[in-house]
């Protein structure tokens, strides 16, 4: 495993150098720009991958919550998506399949599509996260090096990818995301017993209650694949919501005795794609921060494009289309979640089974039930075994540099049931929140990948 | 020139550079203390800490409480010495040898200690010789920490031996210091021993935990059995839990009853611990009874009686910072929810995060005014030592604060520590010094306040003591130059230690006394001293372990500003045996032993009391229960609740028997009850008409025998903050037995949320009928109409008037034709004038008072023959701040253009507005400012103009208030002038008013009841009013003198009843049981 860890480093280090000779290259030729202001601007598919990794960078500095993480990475996608797609029949355009998207200006003949692409991309994205002035610099060290090739290329590109950047942002403004902002929180109510209750240690309120209020983009509505009610709650000891809890108990008993040999505890960590895990020394607080579930199936398609070869444009298509059906499960999943308003593990066990006990993950803000997890990783594994078929076997390496290790799957599928069981292991999920929420997402994903022609 | 404040704009910088140039071209007006370098001194001990990779405030979580310091006299030279202890290593013992010079003996003295981590550092007589001994603390069993506390007995040759072991004293717990009294008053010195968890468990659990006891962490006391001490701690029923995490401890006899009582401060979620004494050797832990409230990360906590009443009040220190940027870069409070949880789920007690004054109401509840008081904010707060420092005969206060690294900075919670600390995590090595450099220092100046004696305190930092920015923990006083004022020495992290030598001297008269008690108890350690002079009293108990991990002088001061003589002290022994002694000269060192003492009996309070709670409280059995309705979760920035405003209460006679009924409406989803009059008593009666009608929230109620109906009608008012979309839950209805079945008939158009009903007294006028209502539902700020109309007529007119809580119909004028005063909040009282069938507003307040007044009622309180008006204010105990010339402000608007409304308000600080709560509250309702500001340095320190922008600004409505106390508009003939009420009735908020002749002697009094518990966790709980009968504006009487008992309890109405000749007083309160109290005249 060190080995690996090592070899990534190394690897990342490579595109820094290049950069650093380009800038040389640059600097050296300041004083014949004339000449040399003409090169046509090629944008390889590592700058897509690129840019994308950067959001996931910023997003994990400015704190997202998962659903709001989905939406970051899904409209900048489709930004980059409808301008390449405009020039290449592979592709079709999203106009007519997703709600209220209206046609994009198109691009004169000249425009580098590619490059307005990536220009939209960065554009949408820089204004869905908090810390913009990070999302600029990055672009602005990119515009410098395409302003020096071609001066007239660029402009054009940038002009209309910014074009295209603003007719998104019109778009997801009607999402009714800015409405939800100021809807009302979760009301807590600790006489019900069933009923979801802030957890340990930060007691954060629920996160996103209305998130089911956002404007999917290819489900007819949020409940369409509202999942069968979980186990009826009970505490007594022979009901099976009783035994899925004991269940849960158990095997972080039995794993956590195994300690660091245990590979549950190592897939329950490798899933965790918490965003903000709170830890609290005394009066000493910090935040260790990761990515999010998105984050981490954004990761796998770049492991896939990259191994699959894929060209500039499979990579941007392949994004869109993971992160829509991403999106979609979101909405899916938060539907249910603050429907049922299931009380998380944690919180019955501490009451009924063991005071002290602690899941081997943090419990993250919401209810339980369906995980979360589950359903997104259904929903992405099903849209990427529809684009690079079944079987795709990859090395995942997406959470090295959250100090967590590779681990190999033999296709996606596969990877999502991991994902899923995972939140039993992490002692933050029933069994019929993964089984189901596995389920759910893969109805997600199946109904994205039929209705989309992309 | 002290200069609290680090974000100075260029123009600021300016003038403080002009400041400064003045301040140091007058320096002939000298500080009250001078700082005495350690040069002239010889005391060269620093408190250094070594942070490693291994040991830092990430492995230990009080790794910056730093050490102790114990001042008394070793030798007996007359003298006092001092004491550092030193977290790591070099604890020091320092001679005083005159003049302010002290030569370091700690070599030849055997004192240095050999524990890892020393804690507290204690001076006491522990084996009764007569000698100072002196105690250390010490964190032993983790991060390899070795030793154990050490005891260094006073070998009376300037040496000590260490006899820990000997004495049954040499604990391996995770130390924080040590208290001395005599708990069973055996006449020796026994031990209360605080400890401190050390566990970070991140869930709170139950508070139950507590009653398992832990050895490490468990508080222990310790009982002095000749030359050896017993743990009773068990037995004595002391907690001793895992999540006892003691670092305050004060002791006093706290309910005057001649036994030594415990106050234990707990950071975090553990409560606060007041352990009274039974008198039999056990104690019993009450905190819930008398403290409505207490500081959250409690830290150290001192004691002494500033109001002069004879009876020892608390200060109880936290972590709340004055400055405008630090306060907005440093996690606060808890929210709303988790409070909640915390307290009704884990059994905990309420808690805030600031400094809290309680002072004593002799076995009533605490009544808690830091916020009024003016102490709450003194940043991280360690030593609190109450002093008459300048002695006027008044309690001064310092308090000593500062940390070498603030670990609740929000930037390094959120951001900074995060990536640093993740890289860490890779390595197994949780941080290291980079990361921890990363958190911003907190050495801060030390702060003293200048008492009045009346329980206030101002702010004489700036020129009592120097501004240097120090790490400033452990703190004792005590004469050190033999000059008779009050010497401070605070031992400092990274620093010499600091030596404040007071420069009172002669310019005010003291009384040094020192208590040579017989026994064991040498020291006379729980001695009372009550001295008068001039008619006041002053009084002080000798229980030197005091503030923070330190202990002061054992002997008792008093200042008597320039009175020569004291008239009498009485001082009242540990046995509980009292002597007086007459006519003392002030300016002399007095050394006092027992002599002609007598058995003192505490006294008893068997005196009748205008109120008596009944027994059967007349059959009235009726609970209001608020359902679990949030309005904070709707509306995430209005400044309080507004579905809290009920029950409504109406008294009348329903079923036309001729005796007085009573109506008490329900909450959301609760029934009301209607209670009808029988010969002795009441008895509910089911109108199953108005069970039905449980959805509404009732806020307001009225029965009037009008000839509207031909019968009494019932007229409820409905209130709650919910957002329905036909809005029939807010419909106004009426009752009459005249209709079938006590028929209900919905008013129409009444469809906002109602604050009152007001009738009119005298029928047959155009109207007399007005209902103010008080908001509109989900959109606080926006103003409903109000209602003026006539019962038994079409008249009906609807007015903008404001906010309206409370109105009367009452000839203001003197004309003969029944007016209308109106009150509400954000607004100035409103008034009416009737003449002739018309209503016209006038204004015959001199000055515009925007208040949030709650209630108002006629009542002559100068006594002058005309009518004056008490109103009912939310009060000075509270983070509100206002004054006419720098007024409260709410702005109101649709911020964020997403069709729903937001208010945000402002408050005045050193003339700029700054916004009251935080980015993270503000950015939860209005996303764009987490844009704005990308971390909470770039937010901290801006003025609302900064944060929301002149252009968002423009587009608010702006409302205000420049008057937050309740008081009186005193009429002068032609026009009303408002005067506040005394600061004892500016605790809470005031709710309710009624007048009566209570005490029945012809004259009427008004009995004022309040307190509002209906905001967030960042304004704490008003709580401690407990009623106040006003006679006149000279003569009011705390409700808690008078057998009342409203504090912890929200007060809505006061009601008098009359049954068989016999006068009782109904008080509902919010979401409580109402109570009856008859009247004993």
């Amino acid at each position: 495993m060190k080995q690996l860890r090592y070899m990534k480093f190394r690897n990342r280090m490579i595109p820094i150098f290049t950069f650093v000779v380009l800038a040389l290259v640059v600097s050296s030729c300041k004083d014949n720009k004339v000449e040399q202001n003409n090169e046509p601007i090629v944008i390889a598919t590592d700058q897509f991958h690129n840019s994308v990794d950067h959001v996931t960078q910023i997003m994990v500095h400015d704190i997202f919550s998962p659903p709001v993480a989905s939406r970051i990475y899904a409209y900048p996608n489709i930004a980059a998506y409808e301008i390449i797609a405009q020039r290449d029949e592979t592709y079709r355009s999203l106009v007519g399949q997703v709600k209220e998207l209206v046609a994009i200006p198109r691009a004169a003949d000249s425009i580098n599509l590619p490059l307005a692409a990536l220009i939209a991309h960065m554009d949408v994205s820089k204004s869905l996260i908090f810390s913009e002035e990070k999302m600029a610099t990055y672009r602005d060290s990119l515009y410098r090096i395409w302003e020096a090739q071609n001066p007239s290329e660029f402009i054009a590109a940038r002009s209309y990818g910014i074009q295209v950047s603003d007719w998104i942002k019109e778009w997801y403004s009607g999402d009714f995301y800015n409405q939800t902002r100021t809807m009302s929180k979760f009301t807590v109510d600790t006489d019900d017993p069933s009923r979801w209750q802030p957890t340990p240690p930060s007691y954060l309120d629920g996160i996103e209650p209305h998130w089911n209020k956002i404007r999917p983009f290819v489900l007819d509505s949020a409940a369409q694949f509202k999942p069968a009610p979980p186990p009826p709650f009970s505490m007594d000891k022979d009901s099976d919501f009783y035994k899925e809890l004991v269940e849960v108990y158990d095997i972080s008993e039995r794993i956590t005795a195994e300690g660091d040999d245990s590979e549950e505890i190592e897939i329950a960590q490798f899933w965790d794609c918490n965003p903000y895990v709170s830890v609290t020394r005394g009066h000493l607080m910090f935040a260790t921060k990761k990515i999010t579930p998105g984050a981490h199936w954004m990761g796998i398609v770049k492991i896939a494009c990259k191994k699959d070869e894929a060209d500039f444009n499979k990579t941007v298509f392949a994004y869109t289309k993971t992160s829509m059906g991403i999106f979609d499960a979101f909405i899916s999943c938060w539907d249910e979640k603050y429907r049922s308003n299931l009380i998380r593990p944690e919180t019955l066990i501490n009451q009924n089974l063991d005071e002290n006990w602690k899941p081997i993950l943090q419990t993250p803000p919401f209810p339980e039930y369906v995980s979360g997890h589950s359903v997104v990783s259904g929903a992405a594994a099903t849209v990427l075994t529809d684009i690079f078929g079944d079987n795709f076997s990859f090395l995942d390496d997406t959470e090295l540099p959250y100090g967590l290790p590779v681990r190999s799957f033999e296709s996606f599928n596969k990877a999502a049931e991991e994902a899923a069981i995972s939140r039993m292991y992490g002692g933050i999920h029933y069994r019929a929140a993964v089984e189901i929420g596995l389920e759910q997402g893969i109805k997600v994903g199946t109904w994205v990948v039929e209705k989309l022609e992309m | 020139m002290k200069n609290r404040k680090f974000l100075l704009s260029m123009n600021k910088l300016l003038s403080l550079f002009f400041l400064v140039l003045v301040a140091s071209s007058c320096k002939d007006e000298p500080l009250q203390f001078e700082m005495l370098p350690a040069s002239r001194s010889g005391i060269l001990f620093e408190n250094n800490l070594t942070e490693n990779n291994e040991l830092n405030i990430l492995d230990y979580l009080y790794f910056y409480n730093g050490g102790g310091v114990a001042m008394g006299d070793i030798n007996n030279d007359g003298l006092p010495d001092l004491y550092f202890s030193a977290n790591q290593k070099g604890n020091k013992l320092y001679i005083n040898k005159g003049d302010l010079k002290f030569e370091d003996i700690t070599q030849n003295a055997k004192v240095a200690g050999n524990s890892s981590w020393n804690t507290s550092a204690i001076m006491g007589d522990i084996n009764g010789d007569g000698w100072l001994d002196i105690y250390v603390t010490a964190v032993v069993g983790i991060n390899g920490f070795e030793g154990h506390n050490e005891l260094f007995i006073n070998n009376k040759d300037n040496t000590f031996t260490e006899r820990a072991a000997d004495f049954g004293l040499d604990f391996q717990c995770f130390g924080t210091t040590a208290a001395l009294l005599d708990f069973d008053l055996d006449g020796d010195v026994d031990i209360y021993l605080l400890n401190h968890a050390v566990h970070t468990e991140e869930s709170f659990g139950r508070a139950q935990i507590r009653e398992e006891r832990n050895d490490k962490t468990g508080d222990r006391l310790l009982r002095n059995d000749g030359n050896t001490f017993t743990d009773i701690s068990e037995a004595a029923g002391i907690f001793g839990g895992i999540n006892g995490y003691g670092l305050g401890v004060s002791v006093s006899d706290f309910n005057q009853d001649g036994y030594p009582d415990i106050y234990v401060g707990n950071d975090f979620h553990e409560d606060d611990y007041y352990y009274l004494n039974n008198g039999d050797g056990t104690f019993t832990e009450s905190l819930k009874k008398y403290f409505g409230h207490t500081s959250r990360f409690s830290m150290g906590s001192d004691v002494a009686d500033i109001n002069q009443d004879g009876l020892p009040d608390i200060i109880s220190l936290d972590m709340a910072p004055e400055d405008e940027t630090v306060l907005k870069s440093s996690e606060g409070d808890d929210t709303y929810q988790t409070l909640k949880m915390r307290t009704e789920q884990f059994g905990y007690h309420y808690q805030y995060t600031r400094n809290m004054l309680f002072t004593n109401n002799n076995n009533r509840p605490y009544t808690e005014t830091a916020l009024l008081s003016g102490v709450s904010a003194t940043d991280w707060s360690w030593s609190a030592l109450f002093g008459d420092y300048d002695q006027d005969g008044q309690q001064d206060l310092f308090i000593s604060n500062g940390i070498p690294r603030r670990p609740n900075d929000l930037d390094f919670i959120r951001f900074v520590s995060s990536e640093e600390i993740q890289k860490k995590m890779i390595d197994n090595r949780l941080v290291d010094q980079q990361a921890l450099e990363m958190m911003p220092n907190g050495a801060m100046p030390n702060y003293v306040f200048k008492g009045n004696g009346k329980g206030s305190f101002i702010d004489a930092s700036e020129t009592w003591i120097p501004s240097e920015k120090t790490a400033s923990g452990a703190t004792a006083v005590g004469d050190l130059d033999g000059d008779g004022d009050l010497d401070i020495v605070t031992n400092n992290i990274n620093a010499p230690a600091g030596i404040y030598v007071n420069r009172t001297n002669n310019t005010a008269n003291y009384l040094k006394i020192k208590l040579q008690f017989k026994s064991k108890n040498t020291f006379g350690i729980g001695t009372k001293v009550y001295a008068y002079h001039n008619g006041s009293l002053q009084f002080k108990e000798l229980f030197p372990t005091r503030g923070w991990q330190a202990s002061s002088e054992p002997m008792i001061h008093f200042g008597f500003g320039n009175a020569s003589k004291v008239d009498s002290l009485k001082i009242i022994w540990p046995d509980n045996t009292a002597q007086t002694v007459h006519n003392i000269a002030t300016n002399q060192s007095l050394t006092i032993t027992p002599k002609n003492n007598q058995a003192f009996a505490y006294k008893t309070s068997s005196k009748q009391l205008l109120f008596k709670k009944t027994e059967d409280n007349l059959g009235i059995n009726y609970t209001h229960k608020e359902d679990n309705h949030t309005d904070f979760d709707y509306q995430k920035l209005i400044p309080y609740q507004v579905s809290d405003r009920g029950p409504a209460v109406a008294m009348g006679d329903i079923d036309g028997d001729g005796k007085e009924d009573i109506f008490l409406g329900g909450a959301r989803n609760q029934q009301a009850s209607v209670y009808l009059q029988k010969e002795n008593g009441f008895e509910r009666h089911d109108y199953p008409e108005i069970s039905n009608d449980s959805l509404f929230e009732d806020v307001a109620a009225h029965i009037s025998d009008t000839t509207f109906y031909g019968s009494s009608v019932l007229t409820v008012l409905t209130g709650g903050n919910y957002f329905t979309p036909s809005r029939n839950v807010l419909a106004n209805h009426t009752y009459s037995p005249n209709l079938p079945n006590l028929g209900k008939v919905n008013l129409i158009g009444q469809l906002e949320i109602s604050g009152v009903l007001a009738e009119a007294d005298s029928l047959g006028q155009p109207f007399d009928n007005f209902i103010g209502n008080y908001s509109v539902p989900m959109d606080f700020g926006k103003l409903p109409l109000s209602t003026v109309s006539d019962l038994d007529g079409p008249y009906s007119t609807n007015l903008e008037i404001g906010m309206v809580t409370d109105a009367i119909w009452d000839d203001f004028d003197d004309d003969g034709q029944t007016d209308l005063i109106v009150v509400g909040e954000w607004m100035t009282p409103k008034f009416f004038k009737h003449e002739n069938g018309l209503l016209t507003e006038v204004f015959p307040i001199d000055n515009d008072i925007l208040g949030l007044w709650q209630t108002v009622i006629p009542f002559d309180i100068d006594e002058d023959g005309d009518t004056d008006y008490l109103l009912g204010n939310w009060g000075l105990n509270t983070k509100f701040k206002a004054s006419p010339q720098a007024p409260m402000k709410m702005y109101y608007a649709d911020f964020d253009d997403n069709g729903s409304t937001e208010t945000i308000l402002a408050i005045e600080k050193n003339g700029k507005y700054y916004p009251l709560l935080g980015l993270n509250e503000l950015s939860e309702q209005l996303v764009f400012l987490r844009k704005r500001f990308r971390n909470y340095k770039d937010f901290a320190g801006k003025t609302i103009e900064e944060v929301l922008g002149e252009e968002l600004l423009q587009k608010a409505t702006v409302f205000e208030v420049n008057t937050l106390t309740s008081g009186f508009l005193r009429n002068t003939g032609n026009t009303f002038i408002f005067e506040a009420f005394p600061l004892e009735l500016q605790t809470a908020p005031i709710k309710a008013f009624v007048k009566y002749d209570f005490n029945g002697d012809g004259k009427e009094s008004v009995l004022a009841g309040g307190n509002y518990f209906g905001v967030i966790p960042f304004h704490g709980r008003f709580d401690s009013f407990s009623g106040a009968m006003i006679d006149s504006e000279t003569k009011i009487t705390l409700g808690n003198q008078l057998g009342l008992e409203m504090e912890h309890k929200s007060v809505r109405h006061l009601k008098i009843i009359e049954q068989n000749n016999q006068a009782y007083l109904l008080i509902v309160y919010n979401n409580e049981a109402a109570q009856i109290y008859e009247i004993q005249k």
